[in-house]
């Protein structure tokens, strides 16, 4: 094991002063959980006013929560902890956590401040779905947010009338999408003489209290078809529309007139994401959210220390839940930032200057755009370094060294390892201590078969595995070789498994030029659960060792 | 409440799952001491007997983060833990005093069976409890009476008693198995096999929503998890044995995450979906199944054979909410579960010093139960006046 020497630490101060970015429900809830710690907020927000009124109709807000999202304003107003910056964007970002310059684009110009954290709480967007329906919008071809309008300002409105909602044929849609079919539906038949035709693919219920709202419409009269194919709309005019599928229960094609169609709108990503990710360096996520489908950074962690993700920018959801957000952001922050002042490993990754060439290999590698440079070296913020060694593996010059695991300390214990006498074929397994070292360890405790020559090296992510320690490996005894790394896309370092594999492939181009059976060289990727799979993993390399001996 | 020293302060989290393990180690890096009561032998409660549902990419179920909470949770000499354990009586005078006493337990006990590991891999997984971290449980014992600051409700939900849908033979037939049954299967032997005969199934059949979305049962909720894990798992096992045939059926499918569209669309060309929930199931020979049920696209009865037929089991309020409710004088809403004081706040009950973590407050993923544990560790800290 990894021998811990006394760990010199030195204490860093750090900027407190936390941005961010949103002024709808969830970023004035943000800014005041983050004042509450102590921390003064600057809270930057595009629109004039505060309270983000379209983002308050998309999260299906009532009338009690809009009173509530005015006397949050209130509070963030009267609140001297949190500057307010109205029509404010951000405009650019420089430095690392705990030092961050952002450049802020308001009414008077651009300002640069100094922060110790940035958090995205973004907006939702609403995009009308008429296209996909081959529809315009008219007086009886009308949007969500039209009926919506409907509902509110004059109801008698739809007296009579037969109302066809359409909802999941133009989009997959989401339980926000829903709920404002569902109460829209459910308002609709409370109007005299209104009936309403729901036609709909997945009913997305997977949000507290929308299968009792599904249930309510229904029970009040509404008619649900659950198709799995788009209606055939045919719009003439200002006149009735014809509504054409075939019924799943009579099993044939039926055509039904439509006083008035709704067409449902997706409620998604801002698309002033992509910009800020860019501006943020952060890796954006599937459907231009700002997060990366990595379980390690939820709920609301991006791939770079001390830019947070929260709300909108982070997924579509009812706004009880992602008001979680807020408070784990707060968590997170008192944890980061502290008192000011944070302490780190001196080791943590030490860049030789002699030998640095400025090569900017690592500014490019690092996941967690940790690494800078000044004048003529570069530098690895301690603060933002996760320590994954990905860095150091790649350097051409070999100028980086990680903490605990110098390539000294490593190339030591992989000699020590299989320096140990015993006749056992010997498997070197670099294990992964996120994913691999814990199944490992897993599949022990458990008493599940191991080889006996099972020679496990912790790194601290496969992407720390040089070819050098592959090949001295080889070159010191060992039988055979893994490589075990996360699955993709759950790497904590986002990329360091990929890394990993690539360098295990140059191995095997290596390996088979110098005529040697590729075959004792093996990637695999486990979770930190997965000991059976461990147990198998190397139980196989073993016998694969026994065939080609 | 008088700002207390939060150094000298405690707060009970009643409930070892992955709500109350969150909670327990984000009040415990705030500088508070826990109280972790568990009444099961083992930490975890129901997400750490889950299994990985990667195929070569990790498919976001959130069951490896759960070994990381509790290992952290292990680790913490702040945290103070009672295996075993439940919450007998309590008063409030400015502080909460807890007794506790030992729960009772199940007449079998777990791992009942396991010998060698390669012989009975989920009867000895189970009296590990399942993961290599209950190993390193420092049990402080089930009896005393610890008064606290605060208390943190995460004693989750019970999954729904497939027995209660008699039709489709679950505790009859011994290939009709629950959603968390062929979990511990997985996560102990690291694939998916048979109960009869301990072999990779040829045909498997999921049936969803199997006591949520249930109007006859009174059951007026969605589960949330169920579709993700089905999908998940289908797609895991096809991964590792591309011949086998999966068939999933259902009423509406639900959102897994961001990337749901793209990943619906890989399950609809691996997997085969029915719009339609089986009624029956016989058995057959050889340990076989066969259901009937009407095709939406042919119309009428058909009959097919499955080798394997897993039930989605939605969840269902825990079973201990009633005494619970009682004990702590807490509402639940009208599906049982514990309601939250404002639907803005979602971790807040109308109990003062009471907060709600994970699935006690409705059904819920395992990240959308830590982050309200977070949240909820949170609003402990701001009511023991230690925010800043």
């Amino acid at each position: 094991m990894i021998q811990t020497t006394d760990i010199q630490m030195v204490e860093i101060r750090i900027a407190t002063d936390v941005l961010v970015l949103g002024g709808g429900y969830v970023g004035l809830q943000t800014a005041l959980d983050i004042a509450a710690s102590g921390y003064r907020v600057i809270l930057a927000a595009k629109d004039e006013v505060l309270g983000d009124s379209d983002n308050a109709t998309l999260t299906g807000m009532g009338a009690g929560e809009k009173e509530a999202l005015a006397a949050l304003v209130d509070r963030v107003n009267a609140d001297d902890g949190v500057e307010v910056l109205a029509e404010t964007r951000l405009a650019g970002s420089a430095g690392v956590a705990g030092d961050f310059t952002v450049w802020l684009s308001g009414p008077d110009g651009v300002a640069e401040r100094k922060v110790g954290a940035v958090v995205v709480a973004g907006d939702l967007a609403c995009e009308p779905l008429t296209e996909a329906y081959g529809l315009t919008l008219s007086e009886t071809v009308v949007s969500q947010t039209g009926m919506e309008e409907i509902l509110a300002e004059r109801p008698a409105d739809l007296g009579g009338k037969t109302v066809a909602f359409m909802v999941g044929f133009g989009q997959e849609g989401n339980p926000l999408v829903m709920e404002r079919v569902l109460s829209a539906v459910s308002a609709a038949t409370d109007v005299d003489g209104c009936t309403a035709y729901v036609y709909v693919n997945n009913i997305k219920v997977a949000e507290d209290n929308l299968e009792r709202l599904y249930l309510q419409g229904r029970n009040k009269g509404a008619i649900y078809f659950k198709l799995q194919e788009m209606p055939a709309i045919r719009q003439d005019g200002a006149g009735p529309l014809t509504v054409g599928f075939t019924d799943p229960v009579l099993r044939q094609p039926v055509e039904l007139i439509a006083d008035m169609v709704v067409v449902e709108e997706a409620v998604c990503a801002s698309e002033e994401n992509s910009g800020l990710a860019e501006l943020l360096r952060i890796e954006p996520g599937p459907a231009g959210f700002l997060q990366t489908e990595n379980v390690h950074n939820y709920p609301v962690r991006s791939n770079r220390e001390g830019i947070f993700v929260v709300g909108a920018g982070r997924r579509v959801a009812a706004l009880g839940s992602t008001l979680a957000d807020a408070g784990n952001v707060a968590l997170a922050l008192k944890a980061l930032l502290g008192g000011g002042t944070i302490a780190v490993p001196a080791n943590q990754a030490v860049v030789d200057e002699g030998k640095c060439t400025i090569c900017l290999t690592c500014y490019r590698c690092c996941p967690h755009g940790a690494i800078y440079w000044e004048s003529d070296k570069a530098i690895i913020s301690p603060v933002a370094c996760q320590g994954c060694g990905i860095c150091a593996s790649e350097c051409p010059m070999d100028a980086i060294q990680i903490g605990d695991y110098t390539d000294e300390a490593m190339l030591g214990q992989i000699n020590e390892k299989l320096d140990d006498g015993d006749d056992a074929p010997k498997i070197v397994a670099f294990c992964c201590q996120n994913s691999a070292l814990e199944a490992g360890a897993m599949a022990e405790q458990f008493g599940m078969p191991l080889p006996v020559g099972l020679k496990t090296i912790q790194v601290p992510c496969a992407g720390k595995v040089d070819i050098e320690y592959i090949l001295t490996a080889f070159a010191e005894g060992a039988d055979g070789v893994l490589v075990l790394a996360c699955h993709t896309g759950n790497c904590k370092s986002e990329r360091g498994n990929i890394f990993a594999g690539w360098r295990v492939e140059d191995a095997h181009r290596l390996l088979e030029a110098a005529g040697f059976e590729k075959d004792r060289l093996c990637f695999a990727t486990l979770a930190s659960n997965m000991g059976s799979d461990f147990s198998s993993i190397v139980t196989d390399m073993a016998i694969r060792i026994n065939e080609l001996s | 409440v008088t700002k207390l020293n939060i150094e000298q302060s405690k707060v009970m989290v009643i409930g070892g799952g992955i709500a109350g393990l969150t909670a327990a180690w984000e009040l415990s890096k705030s500088g508070v001491s826990v109280e972790l009561v568990e009444k099961a032998g083992f930490l975890g409660g129901h997400a750490i007997q889950y299994a990985c549902k990667a195929t070569d990419t990790c498919q976001q179920c959130g069951a490896c983060p759960v070994e990381k909470v509790l290992k952290h949770v292990v680790d913490d000499p702040n945290i103070t833990i009672r295996l075993g354990a439940q919450v007998a009586g309590i008063s409030k005078n400015g502080r909460f005093n807890v007794t506790l006493a030992a729960a009772p337990q199940g007449d079998a006990a777990p791992g009942d069976g396991c010998d060698d590991y390669s012989q009975n891999p989920t009867a000895c997984a189970a009296q590990q409890g399942f993961s290599k971290n209950n190993a390193a449980v420092k049990d402080a014992g089930a009896d005393g009476s610890v008064d606290v600051d605060a208390v943190v409700l995460a004693s989750g939900f019970s999954p729904f008693d497939a027995r209660r849908k008699s039709t489709y033979g679950y505790g009859q037939w011994p290939n009709v198995v629950t959603g968390l049954e062929l979990e511990q299967t997985k996560r102990a032997v690291g694939r998916v096999v048979r109960p009869s005969d301990g072999q990779i199934p040829e045909k498997v059949a999921f049936i969803q929503c199997v006591g949520s979305r249930d109007e006859r049962l009174g059951n007026l909720w969605c589960s949330k998890v169920c579709c993700p894990y089905a999908l998940r798992t289908a797609m895991s096992m096809k991964h590792k044995h591309p011949e086998t045939e999966i068939t999933i059926f259902y009423m509406d499918i639900q959102n897994t995450g961001n990337d749901f569209p793209a990943f619906y669309n890989q399950c609809r060309d691996d997997l085969n979906f029915i719009r339609s929930i089986p009624v029956d199931v016989y058995p057959l020979e050889n340990d076989r199944l066969r259901m009937r049920f009407v095709d939406e696209a042919e119309g009428v009865p058909t009959d097919v054979e499955f080798d394997l037929l897993v039930l989605s089991v939605g969840m269902m309020p825990g079973a201990d909410n009633e005494a619970l409710g009682e004990l702590l004088g807490l509402e639940r809403n009208q599906d049982g579960f514990f309601a939250a004081a404002e639907r803005l706040n979602a971790v807040g009950t109308t109990a003062e010093g009471i907060f709600l973590a994970g699935t006690v407050q409705g059904p819920k993923t395992i990240a959308d139960s830590m982050a309200h544990a977070g949240q909820s560790a949170r609003e402990v800290m701001k009511y023991l006046g230690g925010a800043e």
